[in-house]
């Protein structure tokens, strides 16, 4: 067990110290959140200039009652809209030269409201030098509609106050039912399952194939003919997974501490980006945590054994590209399939797809992520899981033994369970 | 424990698919001595000594050392320098041998304190704090030795040990071997060199096809040839070694001649027939048979 441990040790000390650790820990992280402050950045920087608007007003009635509803305010606080005229019932030179203003620049944009929009024909136009600076129009919208509408209710001699006292709407929340407690959900669920699943999944990859190579390294300088006339091949392999996994959990660890550091500050500093409320809104419960921890486990330990089986089957790089397929696909089909589980966690396919060995690690937290299944199935999952890794790696460990000693030509299937038996 | 046995091997097979690598093959090795374990290329040396080493398991016999059944714990007596050598390029000198050592059962505080020792002793010190790959061919090789030896083991095996190091270097091991060895260490050496397992084994195994074909103590194997062979050195034309009635066998070094005497031949005969020719000899000498010509001539009978 010693032995074991200092195989451990090793590999989890030359790995931490590595440049690639330490930027890929710190980097992946600072990316994303780099990535989200920049996009919250650019949201604030597309609308804040004043958009300045002509109103071409065809029917004569509704260019002032419009400019008087455009008061929505810009993120930076200055006025969405600034109307600086309102012509009614325009000739054709002064469309020509509002038109002209707008070419010129000396207006941003102007909106032609034609004679029929009162009858419910004809539609208002909004003509923009800058389609991108104007695009986003709702509270145009909203003007142009709220004056419309305000103008026919005056026209049938129906009080407009009343009107909207009475047709006031009402908001329908989406709220999600948990063994917690009701919470909002705006989205957050789904985006913090789909980010579980992805990190599980692109962590037992990385850690596997990294596992793989780590085999490989000791077969290709020949260090491994001193490791094994000291130590079994089984704690070798164990040791050396172990160690991986131990970096693996590192850098989830240094995540997590960050991932609270954002929880607690994050509003704060997203708030000086005008997007706080995004980032509050995703937190990561301490079930789903431990639940992740557990699979993670269940998982590297699956994918790492097959990963260093097939370092032991090959000699170089370039025969593990094609060894490797099978392992990789495997895991690549458990991500083909997030989308089914995501569409409805408890269909009989989602329940049915968590329960395969190969796949039940990854599926099995978006389950869990997206809508907590029952604890029967869970802990069906994680029986499953422990078993078909117990089975992994003792076969594993087998050809990983024979395999390590193996130079030459890579096996073939036969030869390979023939080495299943080998004393 | 003086002359009780460090490794015996008995009736060990290992099959791998179709091919039996080694085939029912036994011997004993005497504590404190050197034994050479000699065979053409894929005779099974390697994978006996991967055997002794428990790398592989045999598929039938025992294999006891010290006097005890092989088990994990034994692989701790040996130290063990592979044909192949190999460490982590990327690790430093001084980390990687911890790791070795403390992988044979050294505590950490021992190792660190004996691996400045040897790095000392073998002058590679100032290296201590480099990465492996830094290291020339020849330094690795001494590193290599020093995770051999570190755990101060009963037994060494030592595969090629000379191989790639200049003169200089190749004395400061062989003097090392002795030294250990002079402490009660017992040395497996696996070469092809045969001078040199003239020079240092006690006792040689000799495998050919998996199978033990001489065994025993070198100077009882060559007396058992009898003086059949004649040195000599001379100057002049080589024709008169050229008598089939007299030599079997002419082997020229270029300096130096071995000449395998006929069956019932009289070596004056050949003295006289050099001198009629008035060939000018320097050296004339009646030997055993090198190492060298009994290797060949088991190992082609088992052709033939």
């Amino acid at each position: 067990m010693h032995k074991l441990w200092l195989v451990l040790k090793r590999e989890y000390l030359v790995r931490v110290r590595t440049k690639a650790f330490i930027l890929s820990t710190i980097l992946l992280p600072a990316f994303s959140i780099g990535m989200f402050a920049f996009q919250a950045y650019m949201a604030t920087r597309v609308n804040d200039h004043t958009l300045r608007l002509a109103i071409l007003d065809e029917t004569g009635e509704l260019g002032d009652s419009i400019a008087q509803r455009l008061t929505s305010k810009l993120k930076n606080g200055l006025p969405a809209y600034q109307v600086t005229k309102v012509v009614s019932r325009p000739s054709a030179a002064e469309q020509d030269a509002v038109r002209g203003e707008v070419e010129h620049g000396s207006l941003d944009a102007f909106l032609s409201i034609p004679d029929g929009v009162l009858s419910g024909e004809g539609s208002a136009e909004l003509h923009a030098r800058n389609t991108a600076q104007a695009g986003n129009h709702d509270a145009l919208d909203d003007a142009v509609n709220d004056a419309v509408i305000a103008q026919r209710l005056h026209q049938r001699g129906v009080n407009v106050e009343d009107v909207s006292q009475l047709v006031r709407g009402v908001e329908v929340k989406l709220m999600k039912v948990s063994a917690q407690g009701e919470a909002e959900e705006k989205g957050q669920t789904f985006f913090a399952a789909l980010a579980v699943a992805m990190v599980l999944y692109l962590t037992v990859l990385i850690y596997g194939v990294s596992t793989m190579r780590s085999v490989i390294e000791e077969k290709s300088t020949r260090v491994i003919e001193l490791l094994v006339a000291s130590v079994r091949p089984v704690y070798l392999m164990l040791g050396k997974i172990m160690g991986v996994a131990a970096v693996g959990l590192t850098q989830y660890l240094i995540w997590g501490a960050l991932g609270v550091l954002i929880a607690a500050y994050g509003a704060t500093v997203a708030s000086m980006f005008g997007q706080g409320a995004s980032f509050s809104g995703i937190h990561l419960p301490w079930d789903i945590a431990i639940y992740m921890t557990v699979f993670f486990l269940c998982g590297y330990f699956l994918y790492a054994s097959l990963y260093a089986a097939v370092g032991a089957m090959v000699s170089n790089e370039q025969e593990m590209q094609q060894v490797q397929m099978p392992v990789t696909f495997l895991i690549v089909a458990a991500f083909f399939c997030f989308n089914i589980i995501m569409r409805d966690p408890n269909s009989p396919l989602s329940v049915g797809l968590s329960m395969i060995p190969f796949f039940s690690p990854i599926l099995m937290v978006l389950r869990i992520a997206m809508q907590p299944p029952p604890f029967w199935q869970i802990g069906l999952s994680i029986a499953i899981s422990v078993l078909c890794t117990a089975a992994v790696i003792y076969f594993a460990a087998r050809i990983y033994r024979v395999g390590v000693l193996m130079y030459g030509k890579r096996p073939s299937l036969v030869e390979l369970t023939r080495w299943l038996r080998y004393t | 424990m003086q002359n009780g046995t460090a490794v015996s091997v008995a009736g060990v097979t290992k099959r791998f698919d179709t091919v039996t690598a080694v085939d029912n093959l036994s011997l004993s090795v005497k504590e404190g001595s050197v034994y050479g374990l000699l065979g053409p290329n894929g005779a099974g040396k390697t994978t006996t000594l991967r055997m002794i080493l428990r790398i592989t398991i045999p598929d039938s016999g025992s294999i006891h050392m010290l006097g005890r059944p092989q088990d994990d714990s034994t692989q701790d007596f040996i130290g063990y320098l592979p044909e192949e050598r190999g460490l982590y390029p990327r690790m430093k000198v001084r980390e990687v041998l911890l790791f070795l050592a403390g992988l044979k059962g050294l505590s950490d505080s021992e190792a660190r304190h004996r691996v400045d020792e040897w790095l000392e002793r073998l002058e590679i010190a100032t290296w201590a704090d480099r990465k492996v790959i830094d290291l020339s061919k020849g330094m690795q090789q001494k590193v290599q030795f020093i995770a051999a030896v570190i755990h101060r083991p009963p037994v060494l095996i030592l595969d090629e040990p000379f191989s790639g190091l200049d003169p200089v270097n190749a004395t400061i091991i062989k003097d090392i071997m002795l030294e250990l060895r002079q402490k009660g260490a017992t040395i497996i050496l696996s070469t092809h060199r045969m001078e040199q397992v003239e020079m240092m084994c006690d006792a040689i195994c000799l495998i050919n096809k998996g199978q033990s074909v001489l065994e025993g103590e070198l100077a009882a194997i060559k007396r058992s040839y009898g003086k059949n062979t004649i040195r000599i050195e001379y100057a002049g034309d080589g024709d008169f070694l050229n008598q089939p009635d007299l030599i079997q066998s002419v082997n020229h070094f270029g300096a130096v001649t071995e000449a395998k005497l006929a069956q019932g031949a009289d070596p004056q005969a050949l003295l006289k027939a050099a001198v009629e020719r008035g060939i000018r000899i320097n050296h004339f000498e009646l030997i055993e048979p090198p190492l060298n010509d009994i290797f060949i001539e088991k190992v082609s009978q088992a052709h033939a």
